[in-house]
């Protein structure tokens, strides 16, 4: 089966400023893809590329098979939610989907339908001002819903969520997905898809970092060390000399990628650098998402 | 034909456009009550100051331009204009819907705005005992231009919405060329201040001012005027990135 999604070489320039750079990916048909990476990486830029609100400053993004501006019933085959705040306040929820359906043909029954799914039937006639951010964000899904397409793709849904509607979306989509159909949905937390996805794309100051199941990405979860030291610069650049990869934490400690903690002691005692805390941990795949990332800066 | 249902119920579906509806019925009848009951019985025997009172539902095309300026401006403003983009990818299409909407909300516009002001000054003119100075085709002129006229700034506010996406970026060009800079023109370089949308809208109307140009060119430049705007609207609106 052709792929649903594809980029490739993608640039996007505004200006000076590089978002998106020569990335390629693809994303197969019927699965979940989590679009990854830190804010700022450029997975924004890459989404309104897709779909055709910006145009590429080189390369091509295609979805099945034809930029989105080319398809032949975009509504029918594409579902977006880009911004959870894209609503007129003076307009109620049902007329703002009647608006979008009017435009490609759908009937107001079909409006009541979706509204029903993402359970706003009863605010359906009620300005959008009056919304809490979690029932913007079930219109907007309702909104790419309309057309019931085969591909869904969402930035940050879960942005603003309580756990109980983060659950919500987490089971929706894996509902909309159980028929053979296709998400791509961007986080910059892998925590909040990590229980959805069947794979992830990773991407850093606009390059591609990782495209892989997430099966592949939790297989890299391994052991790390944890270590403390009056010279964590010195003992960085010591590990560094040995090919050995560190990131720092939050309260300032060490943690040592591919190497025992046999290894960080001798090397830390070779350099004459004094060691507070030496310890064995496993990782988490937060953890791995956190070094891919930080080890793509420049 | 499905975007245009989809533009005109963008315009129906918030309160916005009740509110340019009445503050449009409001002004037309303040207007031509102060005119039509202030001024001396002499002044309004007078033709041009005749049209002037019973033309002053053209009024309505600050209101009809205002509209149109929002069906585009708030687009950009609230952030619709992604979903709307997303349903109808081919922009051109959105926005040669909303030029129509913008013509249609101005018909509505003009249709209440002028038949209030000819029909409330008509009263007025007779009441007072004032004959009628306007002959002939002059009414016909009058109501036809006024109304063709408001349905026109419609769509102009439609197509300077489009060029400039930003919402108060629009109204302050729009009223500050409408209110200030044009006249200005037309004071001091009347040979070419004819020649501006304001102008050419009242001569279309069959103003008699000195300089004016003659109803049907009037109507040729307001045309022009809209076509010209549309079409800048059209295609910056094509090539922009949409934030």
């Amino acid at each position: 089966m052709a792929p649903a999604v594809v980029c490739e070489s993608l640039t996007k320039r505004f200006g000076e400023v590089t978002a998106v750079d020569d990335l390629s990916f693809a994303i197969e048909p019927g699965t979940i893809t989590g679009f990854l990476g830190p804010n700022g990486a450029g997975k924004t830029t890459t989404l309104r590329v897709l779909l055709g609100l910006a145009a590429p400053t080189r390369g091509t993004a295609l979805i099945f098979g034809r930029p989105y501006a080319q398809l032949d019933d975009p509504a029918r085959r594409v579902g977006a939610v880009l911004e959870a705040t894209d609503f007129h306040p003076g307009r109620s929820g049902r007329d703002h989907l009647r608006t979008l359906g009017r435009a490609v043909g759908f009937p107001d029954a079909r409006v009541d339908e979706v509204l029903a799914l993402v359970e706003l039937t009863d605010a359906a006639t009620r300005r959008v001002k009056g919304y809490s951010l979690g029932m913007r964000q079930r219109l907007g899904l309702a909104a790419a819903l309309l057309g019931d397409p085969e591909l869904l793709v969402l930035d940050e849904p879960a942005n603003g969520l309580d756990p109980e509607g983060v659950r919500w979306l987490r089971d929706f989509l894996r509902g909309f997905s159980a028929d053979g159909r296709s998400v791509l949905v961007s986080s910059h937390v892998l925590a909040e898809v990590a229980q959805t996805v069947d794979q992830v794309i990773i991407i850093s100051h606009g390059r591609l970092v990782v495209e892989s199941s997430l099966d592949q990405l939790t297989a890299r979860v391994g052991g790390a060390v944890r270590v403390r030291s009056p010279d964590l610069a010195g003992l960085a650049a010591a590990l560094r000399q040995h090919n050995v990869a560190t990131t720092l934490t939050n309260d300032r400690a060490l943690l040592v990628h591919g190497a025992t903690s046999e290894q960080v002691g001798d090397i830390a005692f070779a350099a004459g650098i004094p060691v507070h805390e030496l310890v064995g941990e496993s990782s988490s795949l937060e953890d791995v998402f956190l070094s891919l990332t930080t080890e793509a800066s420049p | 034909m499905a975007q245009l249902q989809a533009e005109l119920l963008k315009i129906r579906s918030t309160r916005t456009t009740v509110g340019l509806l009445l503050g449009m019925v409001g002004l037309v009848l303040l207007t031509v009550l102060l005119t039509g009951l202030v001024s001396t019985a002499s002044t309004l025997m007078d033709k041009q100051n005749q049209l002037d009172l019973l033309g002053d539902g053209t009024l309505a095309g600050i209101f009809a331009a205002l509209a149109g300026i929002l069906l585009v401006t708030s687009e950009y403003r609230f952030g619709t204009i992604r979903p709307t983009f997303l349903f109808t990818p081919r922009r051109g299409r959105v926005i040669s819907a909303k030029i129509v909407a913008g013509l249609v909300a101005g018909l509505v516009f003009g249709f209440l705005g002028e038949g209030l002001g000819f029909g409330i000054g008509y009263v007025i003119l007779d009441g007072r005992g004032i004959p009628i100075a306007l002959h002939g085709g002059d009414i016909p002129v009058l109501l036809v231009g006024a109304l063709v006229g408001v349905a026109l700034w419609g769509a102009i506010g439609v197509g300077l919405g489009a060029i400039l996406q930003n919402q108060i970026g629009a109204v302050i060009t729009l009223l500050a060329w409408g209110f200030i800079a044009e006249n200005l023109l037309f004071v001091f370089e009347p040979s070419v201040g004819r020649f501006g949308p304001v102008h050419a809208g009242n001569a279309m109307v069959g103003g008699t001012t000195r300089h004016l140009l003659a109803p049907a060119a009037g109507t040729a430049i307001l045309i022009a005027w809209t076509a010209a705007l549309c079409a800048a609207g059209m295609v910056l609106n094509a090539r922009r990135d949409v934030s």
